[in-house]
């Protein structure tokens, strides 16, 4: 019975798209919403059945037997692995779901809400259905549709011609990357299992088959971390994410920063830890793309003027700290040091659900800012923190937590990737640029944090708090970003539990959880225990002697009128940017060698149009191109 | 047991930080053929600035104003609590290097925080510059670090100390006397304060208690430094560790102080690019580690 339960959230879901598509006013969206937030609950409901027992359910589709055979079944499945997603995606959902029914009011009579009201449960429900389906052709079938409808939302402001440009391309960037998930999937189905998609089946026989078939693994590796990679916006594949996640709502902006691009990261865990035999190459190779993604988007973020496009930035570099810790744990369990490499992959696992609270808040706050002053330019945005206190706190409990400050979040799976890779050597300079990094992060959050909320505005700017309906969500991820830091011991048993049914045994007993610090082997005493202790009582002290001090203006050297003068958002770091301009350089070059790219690219497109009015020259083509393939099809066994 | 030695070494800590700064103010007037203020001139100075009112400017965002000197002096305070200085005892636990580095952060997280509530651009500017060095500082840093963990094969203080010896080992050292240099904003490098050009930068709103505690943070966060440093020297036997612990602390002053009192101020540029380049000696020094120099 309780199975079946998996399938309530996807009949909420249909149901609140299709009433979406009912009305353009107040009360659809509303309700949009609102089912869209019980469905989040329901989900979360599920990731703790998951958690607790595992839940399997069995339909048959229809019945053939042909390559078509393995989608008769259509089996949902939740491990513990799936559920710790599930829990990231439900909490999420909730929060954006709640968030949307004032946020998206803002759009009423402006764009048609019908355009949202209908995607946005489905980009939910695919990402649902992604996360529980147990079969490889149905995951394809539902990650083509995911892209699909996310890409409405992204244009949702379909006047403007930005929006436009940016979904455009991030439907054809990642319908490319999904295209060799299309080849790797057909390859394994048609190779190893013999037309079984089952996830189980897979990891039972994959695993041999590539140990025969060492070219196989290259193959689909480097198949598998271009169509994921793409997904995740790996440099060199994240184009696409700096333009698409600002234009989009704020909400979807959370939910597409915070969950989805963390679905290819659940598929690599799926593949590389289940699927493939363990590899210490593999390993090596996505810690390195792992770390030149984190090193040059976090050096783009710094630079960044837009509030939601620094966060963007901001969240392709935190993809890069998930799968740094993914590829060293892959390399040190290869290389047979299982305790350590435990710990890394549980570092990219706590990294994936901060990052899904701590950057979901973010863009939450952005989206406030939008909402009450209508802008996203830092240079212009100032001093909102007097007017809108709650949302100022939550983006700096967010920016604490982002920038790795103990004792929140980001500090413990920040702390856990040092651990892991600054001691063993192979990945001790990967160690290096990220701890680099991390300053690097500090500083462009400070700039986040401070040119919206607390340095003075140079004009007046209307603003006042939020509804409640908005800030309560940005106050509940705010508490788990406190929560999860100062006592990770719950997602640690989460984690741990995840990691467990991917067959990776975690050896809990070296492992010692003080809160907010997880400490391998021994300590005498829990220093956040501590740290909290002196921070209470100097609060303590600052309340029992208030300082009785006047107010006055700023000191001027002495001059009377207004200065009028501030920081602009693009000064915070010119002189640094100055002299790492390097950085900047080797970025501008390979977008200009890409470019040169594109337009080879194009001008083929060209002749080959050319070419096609000319009956002969296409009829040739067709004719070597049915020998390739019946050269190709000649080789399979059906 | 542990607990009292760590209530000694804190309190330590908080008496001898403003003294040594009091020493160093003297070292630097003798050097500039002055006779200088006694030793315990800073304690007095902090001492009536803790018994001032605090005057709040009208711009500032008060919350975030206040909290921050608080945040601050409680990071620099517990890092204290981690790193072992007189007494070899400490809360040590493994990785605790990497929380004693994020502690120092997190103070400058709050203290670039706080200024830039104070809604002075003076405050903003020096901020920026203050983030902007530390960033380049962090790039040093994170080679030293990455050597010290290659070497010692840890990054848990038990076992850091004392560093084995080896051609690289000296190398990192020598680039940690560097950096906490830089760190601990002094004369070519105080650029963030820089007083005749933007007048204190980051301090120049706060004033009283909160200018204290801010004040105290500086000496508290040299100390440190100096701790950190000498830790990585000293050898483990008891006795000789306190004797050569405050020798060292004396040494280090001396030395630091007379660099100081010779330079005149770097750009903010000009810093960063030294730097950019000792990034590079470092890179080279990390690379001597890995191949087992």
């Amino acid at each position: 019975m309780s199975s079946l339960m998996l399938l309530i959230p996807i009949g909420v879901l249909v149901g609140a798209s299709i009433l979406g598509l009912v009305g353009r006013g107040k009360r659809t969206l509303h309700a949009v919403n609102i089912l869209s937030a019980t469905a989040s609950l329901l989900i979360v409901y599920m990731a703790i059945l998951g958690f607790e027992r595992g839940l399997e359910l069995k339909l048959w589709i229809y019945a053939s037997s042909s390559v078509i055979a393995s989608l008769n079944q259509l089996i949902f499945k939740v491990d513990q692995l799936s559920a710790f997603f599930l829990l990231i995606l439900g909490i999420l959902g909730f929060c954006t779901s709640l968030y949307g029914v004032k946020y998206m009011e803002r759009y009423l009579g402006k764009e048609d809400l019908r355009l949202y009201n209908f995607n946005y449960p489905i980009f939910l429900l695919m990402m649902y259905l992604i996360l529980t389906c147990w079969n490889l052709l149905w995951f394809i079938i539902f990650w083509e549709l995911m892209t699909f409808f996310s890409q409405f939302l992204v244009a949702f402001e379909r006047n403007k011609e930005k929006a436009i440009r940016a979904a455009y391309k991030y439907f054809c960037m990642t319908k490319a990357g999904a295209d060799f998930l299309v080849l790797s999937v057909i390859l394994i189905i048609l190779n190893a299992t013999r037309f079984n998609a089952n996830y189980s089946e897979i990891s039972k026989v994959l695993p041999f088959y590539l140990q025969s078939n060492p070219s196989m693994l290259y193959v689909l590796t480097s198949a598998l971390l271009i169509g994921f990679g793409v997904k995740a916006a790996m440099v060199p594949f994240h184009s696409w994410l700096p333009d698409a996640h600002p234009e989009a709502p704020s909400n979807v902006s959370a939910l597409l920063s915070g969950v989805m691009i963390k679905l290819p990261i659940y598929m690599l865990f799926r593949f590389f830890i289940s699927f493939f035999p363990r590899n210490a190459g593999i390993g090596m190779l996505i810690a390195s793309f792992g770390v030149i993604t984190l090193f040059f988007t976090m050096m783009y973020a710094l630079i960044q003027e837009d509030s939601k496009r620094l966060l963007a930035y901001s969240s392709i570099d935190n993809i890069g700290y998930v799968l740094l810790p993914l590829g060293t744990g892959l390399y040190l369990m290869a290389k047979g040091n299982q305790f350590l490499g435990s710990i890394a992959l549980m570092a990219s696992l706590y990294h994936t659900i901060n990052h899904a609270f701590f950057k979901g808040l973010l863009f939450l706050t952005a989206g406030s800012v939008i909402y009450e002053t209508g802008s996203r330019d830092l240079n212009y945005l100032g001093g909102l923190a007097k007017k809108m206190p709650l949302t100022g706190f939550a983006a700096m409990t967010a920016s604490f937590a982002i920038a790795g400050m103990p004792p929140l979040n980001g500090f413990v799976s920040k702390w856990m990737i040092y651990i892991s890779t600054l001691s063993s050597p192979a990945s001790s300079l990967f160690g290096i640029i990220a701890l680099f990094i991390s300053g690097v992060t500090l500083a462009a959050f400070v700039k986040y944090f401070t040119s919206i909320f607390t340095r003075p505005s140079l004009e007046e700017i209307e603003a006042r708090e939020v509804p409640l309906l908005m800030w309560a969500p940005q106050m509940l991820l705010a508490f788990l970003c406190i929560l999860f830091g100062v006592y990770p011991r719950l997602p640690v048993k989460l984690i741990s539990g995840a990691l467990d049914s991917l067959g990776v045994q975690m050896d809990m007993s070296r492992l010692v959880i003080y809160p907010s610090v997880v400490i391998p082997d021994r300590g005498s005493f829990s220093p956040i225990v501590i740290f909290s202790f002196i921070l209470i009582t100097t609060f303590l002290m600052l309340l029992l002697i208030p300082s009785k001090g006047k107010q006055f203006s700023v000191w001027k050297c002495g001059i009377q009128e207004e200065l009028n003068v501030r920081l602009p958002a693009s000064s915070y770091y010119r002189d640094f940017e100055e002299e790492f301009g390097e950085v900047y350089k080797i970025g501008d070059l390979s977008m200009h060698i890409l470019k040169k790219l594109v337009d080879l690219g194009k001008g083929a497109g060209l002749k080959f149009e050319a070419m096609s009015y000319d009956l002969n020259s296409m009829l040739s083509i067709a004719m070597i191109l049915i020998v390739i393939l019946v050269a190709v099809l000649g080789g399979v066994e059906l | 047991m542990n607990v009292i030695f760590m209530a000694i070494n804190l309190a330590f800590a908080l008496i001898i930080a403003p003294l040594i700064d009091g020493f160093e103010r003297k070292v630097r007037a003798r050097l500039q053929n002055r006779r200088g203020p006694s030793i315990f001139q800073t304690w007095w100075d902090l001492i009536k600035l803790f018994r001032r009112p605090s005057i709040e400017p009208r711009d500032s965002v008060k919350s975030f104003y206040i909290m921050a000197p608080y945040l601050t002096f409680t990071a620099i305070l517990t890092a204290c609590l981690i790193l072992p200085t007189l007494l070899p005892h400490s809360l040590n636990f493994a990785g605790d290097l990497i929380v004693v580095i994020y502690m120092v952060s997190l103070a400058t997280f709050g203290f670039s925080i706080g200024a830039f509530s104070s809604g002075n651009p003076y405050a903003q500017i020096g901020s920026s510059r203050e983030l902007s060095l530390f960033m380049s500082e962090e790039l040093v840093l994170a080679f030293v670090v990455g050597v010290i963990a290659l070497i010692s094969r840890s990054l848990s203080f038990e076992h850091l100390f004392p560093l084995p010896l080896r051609i690289s080992s000296i190398l990192a050292l020598a680039l940690l006397f560097v950096i906490i240099y830089v760190t601990s904003s002094r004369i070519p490098f105080d650029i963030p304060e820089a007083e005749p050009e933007i007048i204190e930068g980051p301090l120049i709103e706060y004033s009283g208690r909160h200018l204290a505690l801010l004040l105290y943070f500086i000496h508290l966060k040299r100390f440190l430094l100096y701790g950190l440093f000498l830790n990585f020297i000293l050898p483990e036997k008891p006795g000789i560790r306190i004797g050569g612990f405050l020798i060292g602390l004396v040494i280090l002053s001396l030395v630091y102080s007379s660099l100081e009192a010779y330079y005149g101020r770097f750009r903010i540029d000009q810093a960063i690019r030294l730097m950019k380049k000792l990034s590079f000696v470092a890179f080279i020094v990390w690379i001597m580690a890995m191949v087992g120099w």
